[in-house]
């Protein structure tokens, strides 16, 4: 699967959605219209007599203008009403669920195998690791929520706890991370705005009946045209409702199957997502949820949330049959009867034999970067799972914990230099400074790779921060670069993919539109990006031009070598320019970077560059990355 | 149908569409600090479990101590009681005051047996103890950061339920009570905020 295509396509289903939504707007105005000329013709005797056509004619070319206006602002206010509450990211649909963050440390194990799957999969993929949710709900399903990857959550049900293993919710979660990594969870995002919008005019309709109702008591001839517009106005909400299913049905299914087989390649393991859906079929509760708003996101789970009336043609999710067949060409059509797992300590089972799968294809080395980019392999699982294991315990426990994450974060940016690190213990809480000799310990002999996973997995504790606790914590975190006048690489990919993440969370994501479509219409900042990558992996002037040239020649531009850039200023830059390129025209910039960094034969200085350009141009990349 | 009656339908809708972002908004923050409370629950329960095993080391060489030492397991059985108590209803003024002086009354007891500890050099040395002491003050440290997380949490909730609009709806939300800020009794240096530096 291309991740720069996927995202392309999602993009341009957006607009589809956007055409088809508008026909459906388009089509309630005109039955409102004719609802009112109802309306109006019952609450004259003649009116009635005379017929709903005649009163449509008699009425002033205004009415019906103002009319249609009316039901538009309706329309759109409930749709931006959504759409400015959803802004703040998969947090606001967890949030609505009444869901609950997970404990990062937790060690209750099926949470914390939960915990653990997930954070190999977002190393794996090369994105932060997400906030993990649960919703008390017997059904086995999940869901994942965001804008990008960045303001991503994931949320499981306690029915998914409790009844799959490792390997289940593997499946599980590759179907979800594939939906993030796809770009299908910001449309899912969009569609519950436009879908409330419609669903609105039923819930006014509902109001109008219930006041019809209530003045009904007293004066009969008032209420007549009031309670007939309640009722009309709730027939047309549903019916938009209806419409507005039939085309999320209709968008949704497709998705599913391309994320099951995107699970598969993910974990290369088709009975992980298969027996999931078994269990599914085989369980009292299915995939069903109880909680009323679950109708809002139902298009975003994992499998069918809601039963609704006609299900074939208004399912959100293909027929779970169908989908196992898809994966199991021979099941034998019999589901498995959900038992609890058992409890066995949550060890990732023997990747080892993967490892080596990566190789023999026959794209040369920087294309095989871009092919990487959001599409990763089960070799990218199992360098993630290795790479995990590798670092030592107390770290992995630090980055669990909110307070200590802290102090972990803290730790990777103090300099080595001990007058230095002395000065600046001075800049944070006594009480950081405290605990940091025990984690100091540990943390010196973690190579950058190592030290980037650590500040991925950190992520999640520290979300549970409070706002005033995040802003103190982001003062310390600059402080700390600019202490010494200087910004060194690994201090601005830190600050770069640590508060990238942090940001979406708590100030809401970013909203980037595309405003380049060509490289060469930002050539300048290509430029600055390739000459940064070159001046990180070269030594001497002569070797930093030939990478230079070198990723030049692969985007197949002409460009100017830049020789200085002091504290990443011109850099950050450039990139916030890039950010806004259209996805087809990334790949091609990857490219130039991933050839750029390859020139001396390996990516070593320049890889923590490469990941923190990747991340802030959204293309998440995994750490096996042509090693 | 004139233009008067548009108009009156139209600030209906924006109304009706206000009061549920008010609705929706009070949800929001009070999971907000229902989620924060789940965190300070997760670092006291460390906290007690923490101090069982403390207490069996201290044994062996406070045996003419007894009474302090059951003054702590005493506390800290009360502290978990309360625990308990609060996590069922986070923000209830009543189960954040007892789980408050409960808290409190461990601190407390866990000061004299330190104080007791003192005069036993040999039981301070002991490589058991030092570890189990070092732990009992990082958990301090995350106790007290969760603290702050969810008091933040609370006094946000509490503000957006005082500020105008909301004030009106959220009674007949039911959100008529202030949630409760968590406070420790006699724990003036953890309640101490972090000094503003600049």
């Amino acid at each position: 699967m291309d991740f720069f295509a996927a995202q392309d396509r999602a993009r341009r289903k957006t607009w589809q959605l956007v055409t088809l939504f508008v026909l459906a707007i388009v089509g309630l105005i005109f039955a409102t219209n004719v609802l009112v000329a109802i309306a109006v013709s019952f609450s004259t005797t003649t009116g009635l007599a005379r017929g709903v056509g005649q009163t449509m004619r008699d009425q002033s070319a205004e009415t019906w203008w103002l009319i249609s206006f009316a039901v538009l602002i309706c329309i759109a206010g409930a749709s931006l009403y959504k759409y400015f509450a959803l802004r703040s990211g998969g947090r606001a649909v967890v949030e609505m669920l009444g869901a609950r963050q997970i404990d990062p440390a937790s060690q209750i194990l099926s949470e914390r195998r939960l915990l653990n799957v997930v954070e190999e999969m977002a190393i794996a993929s090369g994105i932060r690791v997400p906030a993990v949710y649960r919703v008390d709900e017997e059904g086995i399903n999940a869901f994942a929520a965001g804008f990008g990857t960045d303001d991503a959550v994931v949320c499981v049900t306690s029915g998914t706890l409790d009844h799959l293993n490792r390997e289940e919710l593997q499946g599980v979660i590759g179907h979800e991370f594939s939906h993030l990594l796809n770009g299908d969870s910001r449309l899912n995002l969009r569609l519950i705005a436009l879908l409330n919008g419609i669903l609105f005019l039923g819930i006014v309709g509902r109001l109008l009946l219930r006041g019809g109702a209530h003045t009904s008591g007293r004066r009969n001839s008032n209420a007549m045209p009031l309670i007939v517009l309640g009722v009309g106005l709730l027939v047309i909400g549903y019916a938009g409702t209806f419409c507005g299913n039939l085309i999320k049905a209709a968008v949704s299914r497709q998705r599913e199957f391309l994320a099951d087989a995107a699970s598969v390649q993910f974990t290369r393991n088709p009975h992980g997502i298969a027996n999931a859906l078994k269990k599914i079929g085989g369980s009292v509760s299915g995939s069903h949820l109880t909680n009323t708003r679950a109708n809002d996101v139902s298009h975003m789970f994992f499998g069918q949330a809601v039963t609704l009336f006609m299900n074939g043609l208004m399912a959100t999710h293909p027929p779970l049959p169908q989908r196992i067949r898809a994966i199991e060409p021979r099941w034998d059509g019999r589901f498995l009867q959900g038992a609890l797992v058992s409890e066995a300590a949550d060890v990732p089972e023997g990747a080892s034999g993967l490892t080596g799968l990566s190789g023999g294809s026959s794209l040369s080395a920087h294309e095989a970067v871009v092919d990487a980019v959001g599409n990763p392999s089960a070799a990218s699982l199992a360098q993630a799972q290795t790479m995990i294991a590798g670092l030592p315990a107390r770290c992995v426990d630090a980055s669990h914990d909110p307070w200590s994450a802290r102090a972990l974060i803290c730790v990777l940016l103090l300099p080595d230099d001990r007058t230095a690190r002395a000065a600046l213990t001075n800049v944070l809480e006594p009480q950081v400074v405290a605990h940091l000799p025990q984690i100091e310990a540990v943390v010196g002999a973690l190579d950058d790779l190592q030290r980037l996973t650590l500040v991925s997995m950190s992520v999640p504790a520290l979300l549970t921060m409070s706002r005033p606790q995040y802003d103190r914590f982001v003062a310390d975190v600059v402080a700390l670069i600019r202490a010494d006048r200087r910004i060194d690489l690994f201090e601005w990919v830190m600050h770069r993919v640590l508060l990238k993440g942090l940001k979406s969370h708590f100030e809401g994501p970013p909203s980037v539109a595309v405003r380049h479509r060509d490289l060469d219409a930002v050539r300048d900042q290509v430029a600055q990006t390739l000459s940064a990558i070159a001046r990180a992996g070269g030594h001497d002037d002569d070797a930093q031009r030939r990478a230079f040239d070198a990723g030049a020649a692969a985007i197949e531009l002409d460009l100017q070598f830049v020789a200085s850039d002091p504290n990443f200023t011109r850099l950050n830059e450039a990139l916030r320019d890039l950010r806004a390129l259209h996805p087809l025209a990334k790949p091609r910039l990857i490219k130039g970077c991933a050839a750029c960094a390859l020139t001396d034969g390996a990516i070593s200085s320049e890889r923590a560059l490469l990941i923190g350009i990747a991340a802030t141009l959204d293309c998440p990349l995994p750490p096996d990355l042509a090693l | 149908m004139g233009f008067g009656t548009l108009v009156f339908l139209g600030i209906i809708v924006v109304l009706v569409v206000w009061v549920i972002a008010i609705y929706n908004k009070l949800v929001t923050l009070k999971n907000r600090y229902v989620n924060a409370f789940s965190q300070i629950e997760v670092q006291l329960k460390r906290r007690y479990d923490l101090i069982p095993n403390l207490i069996e080391t201290a044994k062996g060489y406070l045996a003419h101590e007894r009474g302090t030492l059951e003054a702590v397991i005493a506390a800290r059985n009360q502290a978990v009681a309360g625990l308990s108590a609060a996590a069922k209803d986070p923000g209830n003024a009543r189960a954040m005051e007892q789980l408050g002086s409960a808290e409190g009354a461990l601190g407390g007891a866990l000061g004299r047996l330190n104080v007791v500890m003192e005069a036993y050099p040999d039981l301070k040395a002991n490589q058991n103890m030092m570890q189990l002491s070092e732990e009992l003050t990082s958990t301090e440290n995350r106790v007290s950061f969760a603290r702050q997380a969810y008091n933040d949490q609370v006094t946000e909730y509490n503000t957006y339920k005082q500020t105008f609009p909301p004030v009106l709806l959220a009674a007949t939300f039911g959100h008529s009570v202030d949630a409760s800020l968590l406070e420790f009794a006699d724990r003036a240096a953890i309640q101490e905020a972090p000094k503003v530096k600049f």
